[in-house]
């Protein structure tokens, strides 16, 4: 009686199990459907404590313990189901393949012609470069001897999007002769059976497009690749590889130290005396022998995966991040058969075990990556290698990274070079550093982000006209490698001019990475493409900012042996040279006095040893994205971007801040002194430059300062620097906000009075503020006092209570005294770690303004978005040069997710990894009421500060947009060689969206200079040439800019009816767009009468906006400003 | 649209007369604002400013217009006594801030109150015709906008430190004035309540503003949350007073056998105990668990899982 009631009693827990695991999926469909939205979680405290089943805890437990959290698991396991192939797409797969293996089991037998013969191939061309003419031998068509599924889709390792299933089809013996391997004989005649096989698939109907391509850039490798007919064109592609038959030819003919190719056959000239042996063809040899072993490498790994059950889905993870870095494809790859064969590695040699899940699997490949050179060290698959076979030591002369197979012959990356592998362990320790980091989200870091080379390297220099690699290679006379490569110049040429810019970069640089060169698909009735035909090549470089940017680079002492090699390296750039501490050494100095100049340093040094040791003409080397600091300069005539200036802008800050605390006889002690001004991070886009005055060009008012006259064209501009004064808590300040403000006053003006009586520097005070004009700059001092926001919050109830309520004046004073100086001291105190967050920032905000973007996200905003770049990298390391900063400024905005996650910047490192959770779970119970773009730092965990009431969701969608296609000009832009570049492309804003264009009058622009497109006629600012004096003098006018008081009345006064739109750097054209909803009418209402008109319709009186008046208003407000309206009447009329 | 008549006034429904207002009668400025006007009626609002026989209220007020203007514009009507604007209408807001410390107005349509000296004034404007413009800026009283005004702006702004020091000390002489009155209004009400020979204190219906000290919320909550915590307290202690009577009462009988029930009870609680963290434990991970699952839900429906 008993079992029976047990059993339905276990039943029922799993009904209840089952149900309950279907509820919370049903709640999170709820969540979903509400515009992707989270929401906070709610539990019953009953479904918390119920019994756990057996399955659960495991599951549980392993989450715990295997897993950071459990949120990781369901990431791994959403990625791997998002890659893995349906059963649909197998089924496809399958038939094709059996389509295409009927068709080419019915290849009909041809006539034995000479090898040279090609007239039996009508309308095909073998897929093959013919470097050396001559070849002996002869060749016919027969059916292949088997056909087999190869390679990563019988293994299961196979992912999407790129579905790619190896067919190896076996040459027939016949075909062959046993001396084929030596002179390209085999390779011709493998290359000349699959243009048989295409000329016979041309007429097959299961196919649907067949062309040609190699495998892994290797040229003597042709592949063919088939494609299916019609809609599932896309969905997989069958590469056919002809392989000649196992054991046909003897492994130890291909040791890495035997010759395979004769000097006189390839370079056809006869060699007077006989060697007895050529120089060793290493790359040939494991060409060769690579096209043996598909079949026993299916073997080996099938046997091993059998024996691991997470072994496909470890290795599809390894293959999602190869690919994510670029490594996975081209020349010298890291490709899905590498991943799988390190994968073997480990398990063989017991580094992982059998019973290890995915991520476990992928985690310890990554670390055997990030810790084990094999460019010093090879491993080998070979558990005991037959006596013929080469020992490690003999593949580690001939290559550069060794990884042996199994059958302990063949170096599985040959092809590949030290520095390729050199980048795939830097990779890999970085992602190791990201994933132990609880604060960076390792999934997206590791497995989501493409690192695309533009946006991941600091400088990229790209290589073109890779023809004249060929030169190089008779420069540095590589023929034995030329052969080797079977005439391949850039395979040839690439790893010595890497190892040329290397030793010439030395220092200045932490990574050395290049792009593989890819392989090339071509169709099959034409001829392969040219060495010479190939994109250009892309140098990657990973900055050393210390290092990078210094003009000289200091050789050994003249007596060193040493200095030969240096001046060789160098040539005629070497010179002696005498240092200060008495030593004399060979040096090369480099020219350049501001930083926007020296770093144009690493291209004159790539360009200048190319040159000189490898023929490369210094057009074909190209800084890709050099000329984005273009848009910062501070003027035409001089070359800098604006560090120098804004140096020279904080060294004057700190001399004030010095003065201003040591005065003396202030009522009240100072308590700090505090910068509030992005000049004074490093961040103002175009920093204040000193000019000197010409008086004659403006009025004088009385002794207090010049002021601009209405004739002449607006003056140059003059920034004020906000500087905060704090000065102490005292029983004296009153406790009534229009007192303190009074004697706030109060304190400029005594402030002002010491500065002009100690140090003559001219004063101007004012309620609000005191100007103070000094080394040609003017400071806007602002006394402060911490008490007052509070103050400002206190209201009296009418029972006489004392409350706090939140207001908008406290709020703006909080921000101006308190949360500005934080942020500038931080932001300031960041520049000083990492040098190139001001220029990045300073591009970033140029790029904002010119979209007419700045004025609707805070340049705080914007500073703190660029800080995240730098705090928070993952997966990239800190940025160390604009272009690279800006690009991925421009990645950041176009691809957050600001809907659901809160951006956070880590200010100093402030925050722990309970903070962060903290913050990210009170973003989400609260999401509805936070800002659109929410921004948290460790002073300002829930409120955002700087995005509170600006950008709207419309204005976010809208920068968001502009961003991405931005983003994608630009890299489309800057990675085409063949396109002159022009980089404001980007920073041209598109006007064609708006209603109406005010035109300004040129004159009255205060920084017309500083437009995206500078005019070509400049206008007197009543400015000359010279250094201003560094105190004394008139006070000249300061911030006045009539566009932005202009722009002020306009909002002011049609703010409701439409938006204004413009560039402050420099723009001449402010755009505005009536909001939509504008035009409609509404009942007349006292409130709503604004610039409206009137309509009666019998007793209803309705309301809309007068247009007419409007646009001349348009014209009243701005009179002498405004050129002309441009009216874009399409969506609406006047 | 508009009137039939030409001479006549536009009259809309709701009471309102419209006028047509031109900036100048330049060629380039032909096109007009409509302002609306009418007698100010809002009884609540009858103060001395705005007596409700002589106010003209007026809407839709370009940002041009200033005080000046519009008494200008407004005087062909009948002499003027004063004339407000104001951002909404509505009561006036009390702006006692003067001179250097006046907050920056902002430039948008305001609406206005003309007060005339005689009500005459009101019936005119209300009876003037829609199609004769009123003319904001004429020859003799050009009005500035544009970069004129903005210079003229920012030369106002150069003040002299003497004038601004002369204004600040006149403020607070006065501020420093009133605090003193102030304190001695408290004074001497704290005198006055002091007992005199005989005991007595005279009680007094003081004024709202004499408070010695006025309560701020935050000390009010605090008297609330103590006045909790002793209540609570004192629950507790009922609570061990009964608890400790019936213990006296047992203890009586079951005295020999409370020492084994002790020890087995301590080691039902350890187990517990052990039990009841691991209960936690796991609640906290399936809580966690469940939050993870939503966050992946949603990120699947954003198809954010495909990594090319």
């Amino acid at each position: 009686m008993e079992e029976p009631d047990n059993i339905k009693n276990d039943e029922g827990m799993e009904n209840k199990s089952a149900k309950q695991s279907k509820d919370p999926k049903r709640k999170a469909n709820d969540t979903v459907s509400d515009g992707g939205v989270l929401r906070p979680l709610k539990l019953s405290k009953k479904e918390l404590f119920k019994a756990p089943t057996v399955e659960e805890l495991n599951q549980l437990k392993e989450a715990e313990n295997l897993f950071h959290c459990s949120i990781l698991k369901m990431q791994m396991e959403e990625l791997l189901k998002e890659v893995a192939l349906s059963e649909h797409r197998k089924k496809l797969v399958d038939s094709f393949v059996q389509e295409v293996i009927d068709s080419l089991q019915s290849v009909p037998e041809s006539e034995v012609v000479e090898l040279d013969d090609l007239s039996w191939l009508p309308g095909v061309e073998v897929p093959f470069l013919l470097v050396s003419l001559a070849s002996k031998g002869k060749f016919h068509m027969e059916p292949p001897a088997s056909i087999d599924v190869v390679g990563s889709y019988p293994l299961g390792t196979c992912i999407k999007p790129r579905v790619i299933v190896d067919l190896a089809v076996t040459i027939p013996a016949s075909i062959l002769h046993p001396m084929d391997a030596i002179n390209q004989r085999y390779p011709r005649k493998r290359a000349l059976y699959l243009a048989g096989l295409a000329q016979h698939l041309c007429f097959s109907e299961s196919v649907g497009s067949l062309c040609y391509s190699c495998l892994h850039g290797n040229r003597l490798r042709p592949v063919l690749l088939l494609k299916p007919p019609g809609k599932d064109n896309s969905k997989v592609t069958l590469r056919i590889h002809a392989i000649p038959p196992p054991d046909f030819l003897k492994p130890s003919r291909f040791h890495p130290r035997k010759n395979n190719i004769k000097t006189e056959w390839f370079t056809g000239v006869a060699k007077k005396q006989q060697e007895s042996s050529g120089p060793a063809t290493p790359h040939y040899n494991s060409t060769v022998l690579g096209d043996h072993l598909p079949l026993s490498h299916l073997q080996f790994l099938s046997a091993i995966s059998a024996q691991c059950p997470a072994f496909g889905d470890g290795v599809a993870l390894l293959k999602v991040w190869m690919r994510q870095r670029e490594l996975d494809q081209g020349a010298g790859c890291f490709c899905g058969f590498h991943a799988s064969m390190l994968m073997a590695y480990l398990l063989s040699t017991h580094k992982v075990g059998k019973t290890m899940n995915a991520y476990q699997l992928f985690r310890n490949a990554l670390h055997f990556l990030a810790f084990t050179d094999l460019t010093e060290s090879g491993i080998t698959l070979a558990r005991n290698p037959d006596s013929k076979a080469p020992s490690l030591q003999d593949f580690q002369e001939a290559f550069s990274v060794v990884f042996v197979d199994p059958s302990g012959h063949l170096n599985l990356l040959a092809d590949m070079t030290a520095f390729t592998y050199k980048q795939i362990q830097h990779e890999a320790s970085l992602s190791l550093k990201f994933w132990d980091d609880p604060t960076v989200d390792g999934f997206q870091a590791l497995l989501m982000t493409s690192k695309a080379m533009i946006r991941t390297y600091d400088n990229v220099f790209q290589l073109s006209e890779l023809v004249n690699l060929q030169a190089s290679c008779k420069k540095l006379s590589l023929l034995n490698e030329l052969m080797d490569h079977s005439g391949n110049y850039v395979l040839s040429a690439l790893p010595f001019i890497l190892s040329l810019l290397q030793r010439g970069l030395g220092e200045r640089i932490n990574l050395l990475a290049h792009s593989l060169p890819q392989d090339p698909e071509w169709p099959v009735d034409s001829a392969p493409p040219k060495h010479k035909d190939q994109p250009p090549l892309n140098i990657g470089l990973m900055l050393n900012l210390e290092q990078a940017l210094s003009v000289l680079e200091r050789g050994p002492p003249a007596d060193n042996p040493k200095a030969d090699e240096f001046r060789q390296l160098w040539g005629s750039r070497s010179e002696l040279r005498r240092f200060q501490d008495g030593s004399i050494t060979e040096a090369v100095l480099w020219s350049g006095n501001s930083t926007c100049q020296r770093r144009s340093i690493l291209l004159e040094i790539i360009t200048h040893l190319l040159q000189l040791h490898a023929d490369i003409p210094e057009s074909c080397v190209r800084l890709v994205g050099g000329q984005l600091d273009d848009v910062i300069k501070v003027s035409k005539e001089m070359c800098t971007t604006g560090e120098e200036e804004s140096l020279k802008v904080i060294q004057s800050y700190d001399d004030l801040s010095r003065k201003l605390w040591q005065l003396e006889g202030l009522p009240l002690s100072i308590t700090s002194v505090q910068g509030a001004h992005q000049a004074l991070r490093y961040t103002q886009v175009f920093p204040p430059v000193p000019v000197k005055l010409l008086y004659s060009f403006f009025d004088r008012k009385n002794q207090l300062g010049l002021v601009p006259r209405k004739e002449k064209p607006c003056p140059y501009y003059i920034t004020p620097i906000k500087v905060i004064v704090h000065m102490e808590g005292s029983g004296k300040w009153p406790s009534e906000h229009l007192a303190i403000r009074h004697i706030k006053a109060a304190f400029h003006i005594s402030l002002g009075e010491l500065l002009y009586k100690l140090h003559n520097y001219k004063c101007h005070a004012t309620p609000a503020y005191l100007d103070v004009y000094k080394d040609g700059l003017a400071f806007r001092i602002q006394v402060a006092y911490h008490r007052e926001p509070q103050i400002l919050r206190e209201s009296l109830t009418p029972e006489g209570m004392l409350i706090y309520r939140e207001n908008a004046e406290a709020q703006a004073l909080e921000l101006e005294t308190q949360h500005k100086p934080f942020l500038t001291s931080n932001l300031h105190g960041l520049q000083q770690q990492l040098g190139c967050f001001g220029v990045v920032c300073r591009l970033a905000k140029r790029w904002l303004a010119s979209q007419f973007l700045l004025e609707y996200i805070r340049e705080e905003a914007a500073d703190l978005l660029v800080a995240s770049l730098f705090l928070h990298p993952a997966p990239f390391t800190p940025p160390s040069s604009p272009q690279v900063g800006f690009l991925r400024f421009l990645h950041l905005l176009s691809t957050f997710d600001w809907k659901n996650n809160p951006l956070i910047v880590n200010l100093n490192g402030k925050l722990t990894a309970a903070d962060l959770t903290d913050i990210k779970n009170d973003f989400v119970a609260s999401r509805e009421s936070l800002p659109t773009m929410f921004i948290a730092t460790p002073t300002d965990k829930k409120v955002s500060v700087w995005t509170k009431k600006a950008p709207s969701v419309q204005m976010l969608q809208r920068a968001i947009i502009l961003a991405a296609e931005s983003l994608r000009v630009l890299e489309t832009h800057l990675i085409d060689s063949s396109q002159k570049q022009d980089i404001r492309v980007a920073f041209r804003p598109p006007l064609e969206d708006y209603d109406v264009l005010i035109h300004l009058v040129p004159q009255q622009v205060p920084l017309l200079a500083k437009a995206v497109d500078p005019p070509a006629i400049t206008f007197q600012k009543g400015t000359f040439r010279g250094e201003p004096s560094a105190s004394g003098g008139a006070l000249p006018v300061i911030d006045y800019d009539p566009v932005r008081l202009y722009l002020s009345e306009l909002r002011d006064a049609f703010g409701d009816l439409a938006l204004f739109f413009y560039d402050q750097f420099g723009g001449t054209v402010i755009a505005v767009l009536w909001k939509p909803t504008a035009f409609e009418p509404q009942p007349f209402k006292t409130s709503l009468m604004n610039a409206r008109r009137l309509e009666v319709s019998g007793d209803v009186a309705t309301t809309v906006p007068n247009i007419e008046a409007i646009l001349q208003d348009f014209r009243i407000i701005g009179e002498g400003l405004v050129k002309k309206l441009e009216l874009r009447t399409e969506k609406w009329a006047v | 649209m508009a009137p039939s008549g030409d001479q006549q006034a536009w009259v809309i429904p709701g009471g309102f007369t419209v006028l047509s207002l031109r900036f100048s009668e330049d060629e380039a400025h032909a096109a007009l604002h409509q302002l609306c006007v009418k007698e100010h009626r809002i009884r609540s609002e009858s103060n001395t400013h705005r007596p409700l026989e002589r106010t003209l209220f007026v809407l839709n007020v370009p940002p041009y217009c200033t005080q000046d203007v519009l008494r200008h514009v407004f005087s062909r009507f009948g002499a003027i006594e004063s004339v407000e604007l104001c951002e909404k209408p509505g009561a006036s807001e009390s702006s006692d801030t003067s001179g250097y410390f006046r907050p920056a107005q902002t430039q948008c349509f305001r609406v206005a109150y003309i007060v005339f000296i005689n009500a005459s004034g009101v019936r005119s404007a209300k009876r003037h015709p829609h199609t004769l413009p009123l003319i904001v800026s004429c020859a003799e009283r050009p009005v500035r906008t544009g970069v004129h005004k903005w210079i003229q702006q920012y030369s106002k702004s150069l003040v002299k430190a003497s004038s601004l020091q002369q204004h600040i000390d006149q403020f607070m002489n006065e501020f420093d004035r009133r605090k003193e009155e102030e304190a001695e209004l408290q004074k001497q009400e704290a005198e006055q309540q002091q007992e005199d020979e005989e005991g007595w204190v005279k009680v007094a219906k003081g004024s709202r503003g004499a408070k010695t000290r006025p309560h701020s919320e935050r000390a009010n909550q605090r008297t609330l949350q103590k006045e909790d915590r002793k209540r609570k307290r004192k629950e507790l202690l009922n609570f061990y007073s009964w608890q400790h009577r019936n213990t006296q009462r047992e203890r009586e009988c079951v005295c020999v056998c409370v020492c084994v029930c002790v020890c087995v009870c301590l080691l039902n609680f350890y187990s517990w105990q052990h039990r009841n963290t691991q209960r936690e434990h796991i609640a906290e991970l399936r809580k966690k668990f469940e939050e993870d699952k939503q966050r992946i839900a949603v990120l699947r429906a954003q198809r954010k899982f495909r990594p090319f």
